[in-house]
């Protein structure tokens, strides 16, 4: 990503992600599709015209996280709120044609957190 | 296919697993990596290549299924009930990369839009579930070497 793409302000329990022509999404269509291997709805070759992720309001926070089997540690914030706004496109070219713009008012979460942490090489 | 054919065709393979979930791009380029299929595709693709040769090592967890190497959404502390979705395999590290040190941001989010055909400029609702990631900070690459950069996880 582009710097300054991405920001995490753990102070203000906020971050940010602005991206624009993200042309490699080729698992679309369905979640199932996305995680299966053997890809059963094909591969599509469609882009992410532009997306804004920001997060903000901290509700639970996890501090000295220390995970000797999985090897990271850090600090975390559990976020309450998120609004995503992106635009993404399978062009006509791949055989489809369709776009989404998505609604930034409907989002809800599922589950959000930010934090800063280090894991393999780094933990110690 | 020849044998030349067949090595194109595995690289190729190859930039779309590694580009399955992360997608990284130097400071000061566009953003993302171009694999679109048309007459654009090979300047996007040689355009990334120069960009992007610091990949990162996936974390050593797999969760299966799906079999890849990443937690889904939860407590970091592990603290996740059995009643918690995917439970044992939520939570703990949120990265997807290891011998990584910096911030990171998830978000496991439902939202609904407007999906448009293209072809016959019909719209209708659509509901859409992500969960979206990045990791910001200083990485050691497959090539033994640190980074500094920014990838994101879709």
């Amino acid at each position: 990503m582009p710097e300054g793409s991405a920001e995490v302000d753990l102070a203000a329990g906020t971050a940010e992600l602005h991206a624009e022509n993200i042309c490699a999404v080729f698992d679309a269509f369905t979640v199932a599709n996305s995680l299966s291997a053997d890809r059963p709805l094909g591969f599509v070759s469609g882009r992410i015209d532009s997306v804004d992720i920001k997060w903000s309001g901290v509700t639970k926070s996890f501090m000295g996280v220390h995970d000797a089997t999985n090897h990271f540690l850090g600090n975390f914030s559990e976020i309450g709120k998120v609004t995503i706004a992106v635009t993404a496109t399978t062009p006509k070219i791949t055989g489809h044609g369709f776009r989404f713009v998505s609604d930034p008012a409907t989002t809800t979460v599922n589950y959000a957190l930010i934090g800063s942490e280090r894991n393999g090489v780094f933990f110690s | 296919m020849n044998d030349q054919d067949l090595i194109l065709w595995k690289k190729l393979q190859q930039k779309w697993l590694s580009r399955r979930s992360l997608i990284r791009g130097a400071a000061g380029t566009a953003a993302g990596a171009g694999l679109l299929l048309g007459s654009g595709l090979r300047s996007s693709v040689q355009a990334d290549d120069d960009n992007c040769k610091a990949l990162s090592r996936p974390i050593p967890h797999i969760t299966a299924p799906p079999g890849g190497h990443f937690f889904f959404p939860g407590p970091p502390d592990g603290s996740a009930s059995s009643t918690f979705p995917h439970f044992p395999n939520a939570g703990f590290d949120p990265s997807t990369i290891t011998d990584f040190k910096g911030v990171i941001a998830q978000a496991d989010l439902n939202f609904s839009g407007t999906g448009t055909d293209l072809n016959t400029g019909d719209s209708t609702a659509y509901m859409f579930h992500t969960d979206w990631r990045f990791f910001k900070g200083t990485f050691v690459g497959v090539d033994g070497l640190p980074h500094a950069g920014t990838l994101t996880f879709i």
